[in-house]
């Protein structure tokens, strides 16, 4: 797991969460973010495919439940973040 | 970049406007920011922003709604984009999302989760499963009366339902059409040429479901398809998130879509503008008639030209259906009239099409202001088109409530385009009212020429030779009632934007009154001008809303629409009329109406709704009694009957 979370990822997760940027780590996740429900991830996965120009597979959304996860398949799939 | 970075310092502005409550700067930066951003996550800032804003932005004059979302399809994540689209257009939104499964129920329970919300508007999006499930099927059978029949059905029980929810609910309603498949079985050939084809059948019944929706009171349909085929029906839809997900849209429309959606809701909300102001040079033909002379200006079939004649059309349509068309020009009035005379198979329009002009060398800022007094519509009734961004500006200033649009001087071929892309005109309705609306104020001008030679008032009223007929709402065309309430300031006594269930309400109450005035003269038929509706409780009868088209004030037609109401009162049995007045910016003409009527201001009492001045009038001493020179048509409630109204 990347050990920073970069800039712009962290800016569009607080945008999207409501929450404060600084308050986002790798493991800021959906059990530990009160507003992070499952419409909320829709959302983030929405505003990261926009953002990155990239299309997650619909059966990896539900598990990408924490930031560090979202960062590594945003990786995996070769976003230059 | 700089746009970046112009990005980057908008966001700790706005949340600092949002932080000191200040509504107007907040959107006008979000405005800005959303301008030049089309990132998710930058609309989701600004909907958290102006969501904490909303009593804010109702100060500032936006109305607060409250919305219910009926729904088979997943709209959650589209609410911020909708949260903010309305807050652009004036509306601050509370909105509740149904589940998913329970539509029926949510519309037609009366005691179940929507109608315990009390939304003032309901949303319905379903989807073609839901709508006409076997409609695909069938149209890959072949069976093209199975189609046809399928198609009916649906949109029958759109209608039922419908029909169903309105017997128990006024709130007012969107319907969101169908997206056409961009694909069938029957391949793009067999779609263009079958009978039974399944874009031809969706298109079909998106039209039956609108053609349900006019029959329902206060409900719109929404054309989503038509945004789809703007944007490519292809990409309209991310298969993969509907599949997935079930979101009919795709997430890089979501704000073309909340903005039809509030562009559609708004129609049941809002009057449409009714004049616009052309400016000349640069905007209604091409070129500047000062320099170029009569010759040189550019309008007619051939380009550059024709780009101003489609525009002039567009013009010529928008005023047969009632839109006032007024000139504002810094001009020579004698050249201007030249070039109208010389340049008439060129133009498609005349000058006699414009119902006003102000061409000289003043401020245009004066010139709407006079036009607006002229014509007695407020400048929230005006739309001002002008290729000049200084005179744009200093009418946006001085002048806030017009809606201000620059001519793309660069791009002629875009007047059109700019003039349709924006909600100003959107009607639900045109009645005849509208379509009689120019030659009613022409009839207005000759009215003033005779005023100003009349000896006295009452002469001077008498000769007009008004004839006004009473109607219950219910007789008289209720959209007609309704579009009066919606768009009436001036001579409108509480401002209550009631809505046609609750007209409805009023006239088939015991002791209700719903009654609607119209208008005639020697110069012409104002139609529907006027509207009271009043209930007798007992030995009181109390007016909720009077109000009357600022066309027709002062002529003692509120007079006689006052002492119509009473006498109804009287034959139900009231020996009190109480009136009440809610004073706003705008309803100062009638500030004095019951006062001068002979009505005595009621001592204030705790439970009087906060705004609300009331009168009383003792019915057993005075009653009103209608002008001498006002013939009076129309019978008594009791006695309505098919034969007995009037022709």
């Amino acid at each position: 797991m990347t050990s920073a979370v970069p800039q712009s990822l962290r800016n569009l997760l607080a945008d999207v969460l409501e929450i404060s940027p600084d308050e986002i780590t790798p493991e800021t996740s959906m059990a530990t973010v009160e507003t992070w429900d499952s419409f909320r991830h829709l959302q983030a996965v929405l505003a990261i495919e926009g953002e990155y120009n990239v299309q997650l597979d619909p059966q990896r959304i539900p598990e990408l439940t924490s930031v560090g996860l979202l960062q590594a398949e945003l990786e995996k799939k070769g976003v230059a973040l | 970049m700089p746009a970046e970075t112009a990005a980057s310092e908008l966001r700790p502005r706005i949340k600092e406007a949002a932080k000191r409550q200040d509504a107007v700067e907040a959107l006008s930066l979000a405005r800005q920011f959303l301008a030049s951003s089309n990132k998710a996550a930058d609309v989701m800032f600004c909907a958290s922003a102006l969501a904490n804003l909303a009593p804010a932005l109702e100060k500032a004059g936006a109305r607060t709604l409250k919305a219910y979302v009926v729904r088979s399809i997943t709209f959650e994540p589209i609410l911020p984009f909708l949260t903010v689209e309305a807050a652009f257009a004036g509306y601050a939104l509370d909105t509740r999302i149904g589940g998913y499964g329970s539509y029926v129920d949510e519309l037609l329970n009366n005691a179940g989760a929507l109608a315990q919300f009390r939304p003032d508007l309901a949303i319905v999006a379903l989807d073609l499963d839901d709508i006409a499930g076997g409609l695909a099927d069938k149209c890959a059978t072949g069976d093209a009366a199975g189609v046809a029949a399928e198609i009916e059905e649906s949109a029958a029980r759109i209608g039922q339902l419908l029909h169903g929810f309105r017997s128990c609910n006024t709130a007012r309603v969107v319907v969101q059409g169908l997206v056409v498949p961009d694909h069938s079985s029957l391949g793009d050939v067999g779609d263009a040429n079958l009978p039974q084809s399944l874009p031809a059948a969706v298109l079909e019944l998106n039209r039956k479901m609108a053609e349900h929706c006019r029959t329902i009171t206060d409900c719109a349909f929404f054309d989503v398809d038509r945004l789809a085929a703007r944007h490519g029906r292809s990409r309209w839809r991310d298969e993969r998130m509907f599949l997935a997900s079930r979101l009919a849209t795709a997430s890089e429309f979501f704000r073309p879509y909340a903005r039809g959606l509030v562009r559609s809701f708004s129609a049941l909300f809002r009057a449409p503008r009714k004049v616009l102001c052309t400016d000349l040079d640069n905007t209604l033909w091409g070129g500047i008639l000062g320099e170029d002379g009569v010759e040189g200006i550019a309008t007619g079939s051939a380009y550059p030209g024709n780009c101003y004649l489609e525009y002039q059309k567009y013009l010529k349509r928008l005023s047969a259906r009632g839109i006032l068309l007024t000139i504002v020009s810094k001009n020579n009035r004698a050249d201007v009239l030249e070039a109208f005379e010389r340049r008439a198979a060129d133009l498609a329009l005349k000058f006699d099409d414009f119902a006003a002009t102000k061409i000289g060398w003043g401020e245009k800022s004066n010139a709407i202001r006079e036009l607006s007094e002229e014509l007695s519509l407020g400048l929230d009734s005006f739309v001002f088109v002008d290729d000049n961004p200084v005179e744009c500006e200093a009418v946006r200033r001085q002048l806030p409530e017009v809606a201000v649009l620059s001519a793309p001087v660069e791009e002629p071929w875009r007047l059109v385009e700019v003039l349709a892309e924006q909600p100003y005109f959107d009607a639900l309705t045109v009645t005849m009212d509208d379509i009689g609306r120019r030659e009613e104020y022409r009839a207005q001008a000759k009215r003033a020429e005779l005023e100003s030679g009349a000896a006295n008032r009452d002469a001077f009223l008498g000769s007009l030779g008004i004839v006004c007929t009473f109607q219950s709402a219910l007789e008289a065309p209720l959209a007609r009632a309704v579009q009066l309430l919606a768009k009436t300031n001036q001579f409108n006594l509480t401002t209550r934007r009631r809505s046609a269930a609750e007209v409805e309400a009023f006239a088939a109450a015991p002791g209700g009154q719903a009654v609607v005035v119209r208008v005639r003269d020697r110069f012409g038929d104002a139609g529907v001008v006027g509207l009271a509706l009043a209930r007798t409780t007992g030995a009181v009868c109390s007016i909720d809303s009077l109000l009357l088209s600022c066309r027709v004030i002062g002529r003692g037609i509120e007079t006689a629409l006052l002492a119509r109401i009473a006498e109804q009162a009287q034959r139900d049995g009231a020996s009190r009329l109480i009136g009440e007045f809610i004073p706003t910016k705008k309803n100062a003409p009638c500030a004095t109406f019951y006062a001068d009527h002979g009505f005595a201001t009621c001592a204030p009492s705790q439970d009087d709704p906060a705004g609300s001045v009331f009168y009383e009038l003792d019915l057993t001493i005075s009653a009103p009694a209608s002008p001498a020179w006002i013939t009076l048509e129309g019978v008594a409630r009791h006695d309505l009957s098919s034969t007995a109204v009037p022709a």
